[in-house]
C-alpha cells in the first residue's frame, strides 16, 4: 500500500480529428497510445483502465469485447466503465484515486471517445437533429416534446432571465468570449471564425431563449489521460499536474422540492470540499477556469455559484469581458465545448493540463499554476435536470 | 381536447412501468394524480418516498391521489427545431415547466393561447388531456387560465 500521496496527471493524449469513419474504439485506442507516449511510459506499464462514457452501463457504445484496452493491447488488471455524461474526468479521477491509494494500480489510463458528429450526420437523414433523448428509458418529456438537452437546459436559462433579468445578449457575451479563445487555438473547430454579440443575436433560435450560438458543438474524437502517484509522476516525461482537491455535489440531494436547481448548479458542496483540500480560500486563487459549458447559461451559473460575482450578476460580469482573453478570469481558454470541441468535461480537463504545462501557445495564461476544472452531467432527473457537479483543482505547485 | 380523427402516433412513446402505471391510468380518466403521503399529506411527482419523515417499506404509507391539475409556469421555452421527426408539424411549440399548486414540478406543452414572452413566469395554468385511445394513453398538456 502506497499511502496517500497526491495523485497526478502524468500523460495526456487527444485525437481531435480522425479519418472519416474511424470507430470510437480506434479513436480511443489512439488517444490512449498518445497519452502513454506523452508520459514516456510503455503500454506494458498500464495496469488499470477506465472507459469514460456518456451513459452508464454501456449504453451508447456497448461493445465490451473490443474495447480500447484490447485494441491497444493494454494489460490492465481492471477495466470498467465510468458513465455520467459531462462529469467523466472528475469522476474517473475519484475512482482511480482509490486504486492508486491502495496500491491496486500504478498507472490508470482513463479514456473517453465520441463519434457524435458522424452519428448526427447519419440521423439527420432520418429527420433527427443532434442527440435526441427519444430512446432514453423512463424520460418523462420525450412524448411531449422535451426531447433534447437543449430543451430542458434552455428553460434553466429562461428561468434565470425571468428571476434576475439576464438577457440573451449577455449570454451571447459568453459565446463571444469562448470564440475569442478558440481563435487563439489552431486546433479548435472554430479557429479563425470570430463572432460578435450581434452574430449571436442573429443566429437562429434553436430552443428559445437559446440561439444556435448558445449551443455546444457536436464532435468526433477522443481524450485520454494517465493518473499515477506523485512519486511515480516525477519519473515521467512531462511536468506532473497534481490533483490538489476534489468535491462533488448532487442537485437531486433534496429531490424536486429543491427548485433553486433551475438557476444554480450543485456547486456549494463541491467547491467547499475541493477548495479546502487544495488549501485555497476562494476563486481569487484560481488562475484559469475550465467551466462545463454544454450551453451558455451553465457558465453563467458557475461564475455566480463559485463567487466570481454575486448571484444574479453573471450577465453584467460576462458583458464586461471578464472571461475572455485579457479578462480577470480566463474561462475555457481552448474555446470550450461551444467553440473548441465537445467531449464532455474531458475537453476542459485536457485544456487545464495543457495550460498548467505551459503548452497552450498563443492562448497561454501567464503564470498559470492553479486551474479549476468542472463537470456537470449524469442522469436526467424528472422533470428534467442533469444531477452531478464535479469540482477539481489542478495545479503544478 | 380529444382527438376526433386518431392519427398514428409518430412521436416517441411514453415509458409506462410498474411505478407509474396508476398515474398513466389516471390521465386516461382525466385526473392528474399525485403521490401522496398518508401521514403528512405532502404530495410528490413522480413516485417517491416522503422526505419529511421516515417511511414504510416501498413507501407503502403513500398512494396516488387526485391533484388540482392547477399550477403556475415556472420556466418556459419555445422549440423552433424539431429534434425528432414526430414534432416537425408542431414547431414552433411552447414547452413549460409547471409548478403545481401542491408543490411538485411537471412539464409539458402549452396548448391554445401561448404567452408572448417567455418571461411570463407565475402565469396560472391548468391541465388538459389529450387522448390517444388507439395507443392506450392520454397525455397532459397545459393551457392558460383565463377567469
Amino acid at each position: 500500500m502506497t499511502g496517500r500521496q497526491r495523485i497526478a496527471v502524468a500523460g495526456l493524449g487527444t485525437v481531435h480529428s480522425a479519418p472519416p469513419g474511424t470507430s470510437q474504439r480506434m479513436m480511443a485506442a489512439e488517444a490512449a497510445r498518445r497519452a502513454i507516449a506523452d508520459a514516456g511510459l510503455s503500454i506494458r506499464d498500464i495496469d488499470g483502465a477506465l472507459d469514460l462514457r456518456r451513459t452508464g452501463g454501456g449504453g451508447d457504445r456497448a461493445n465490451y469485447s473490443d474495447v480500447f484496452t484490447r485494441v491497444l493491447g493494454v494489460p490492465a488488471q481492471f477495466y470498467f466503465t465510468v458513465g455520467r455524461g459531462g462529469a467523466l474526468a472528475g469522476l474517473a479521477t475519484a475512482v482511480a484515486t482509490g486504486f492508486l491509494d491502495r496500491g491496486l494500480a500504478n498507472y490508470v489510463l482513463c479514456v473517453g471517445a465520441v463519434d457524435d458528429y458522424t452519428k448526427s450526420q447519419a440521423t439527420k437523414k432520418k429527420g433527427m437533429r443532434g442527440m435526441a433523448h427519444a430512446d432514453k428509458e423512463g424520460y418523462w418529456g420525450k412524448p411531449l416534446g422535451d426531447v433534447r438537452a437543449a430543451s430542458h437546459h434552455s428553460w434553466m436559462a429562461a428561468r434565470h432571465m425571468a428571476v434576475y433579468g439576464t438577457t440573451s445578449a449577455q449570454l451571447g457575451a459568453i459565446s463571444v468570449a469562448e470564440r475569442s479563445w478558440a481563435c487563439l487555438n489552431p486546433e479548435a473547430r472554430m479557429y479563425g471564425r470570430p463572432i460578435t454579440v450581434e452574430d449571436h443575436q442573429n443566429s437562429p433560435w434553436v430552443v428559445e431563449p437559446y440561439h444556435l450560438l448558445d449551443v455546444s458543438l457536436v464532435s468526433d474524437g477522443a481524450i485520454a489521460f494517465i493518473l499515477t502517484t506523485e512519486e511515480r509522476a516525477k519519473d515521467c516525461a512531462q511536468q506532473p499536474v497534481y490533483v490538489q482537491g476534489q468535491g462533488f455535489g448532487e442537485v437531486a440531494a433534496e429531490l424536486w422540492w429543491e427548485k433553486r436547481n433551475f438557476t444554480e448548479m450543485a456547486v456549494a458542496p463541491a467547491k467547499a470540499k475541493a477548495f479546502e483540500q487544495a488549501g485555497l480560500s476562494g476563486v481569487q486563487d484560481i488562475d484559469c477556469a475550465q467551466l462545463y459549458d454544454c450551453f451558455t447559461a451553465e457558465v453563467l451559473f458557475q461564475l455566480e455559484d463559485y463567487g466570481w460575482c454575486e448571484k444574479g450578476q453573471g450577465g453584467t460580469f460576462v458583458e464586461s469581458g471578464a472571461i475572455g482573453p485579457g479578462g480577470s478570469i480566463p474561462v475555457n481558454t481552448g474555446g470550450g465545448l461551444l467553440s473548441n470541441w465537445h467531449l464532455g468535461d474531458l475537453t476542459g480537463w485536457a485544456e487545464g493540463v495543457t495550460q498548467l504545462r505551459k503548452q497552450a501557445g498563443e492562448r497561454q495564461v501567464p503564470d498559470c499554476e492553479t486551474v479549476l476544472a468542472t463537470g456537470h452531467g449524469g442522469e436526467l432527473v424528472s422533470p428534467g435536470m442533469c444531477s452531478i457537479h464535479t469540482s477539481t483543482i489542478l495545479g503544478v505547485a | 381536447m380529444t382527438e376526433t380523427e386518431p392519427k398514428p402516433w409518430t412521436k416517441p412513446f411514453p415509458n409506462i412501468d410498474a411505478d407509474n402505471e396508476a398515474f398513466w391510468n389516471g390521465l386516461k380518466e382525466h385526473q392528474l394524480l399525485l403521490w401522496t403521503c398518508h401521514t403528512c399529506g405532502a404530495q410528490y411527482w413522480p413516485k417517491a418516498f416522503c422526505i419529511k419523515h421516515e417511511n414504510e417499506e416501498f413507501a407503502r404509507n403513500m398512494s396516488w391521489q387526485p391533484g388540482s391539475g392547477r399550477g403556475r409556469i415556472f420556466a418556459m421555452n419555445r422549440h423552433h427545431w424539431a429534434f425528432h421527426p414526430g414534432f416537425t408539424d408542431d414547431v414552433p411549440y411552447t414547452y413549460a415547466l409547471v409548478e403545481l399548486d401542491e408543490g411538485p414540478l411537471i412539464s409539458s406543452t402549452i396548448v391554445g393561447e401561448v404567452p408572448e414572452s417567455l418571461m411570463a413566469v407565475g402565469t396560472p395554468v391548468r391541465v388538459v388531456y389529450e387522448d390517444h385511445p388507439a395507443e392506450g394513453f392520454s397525455l397532459p398538456r397545459f393551457e392558460l387560465v383565463r377567469d
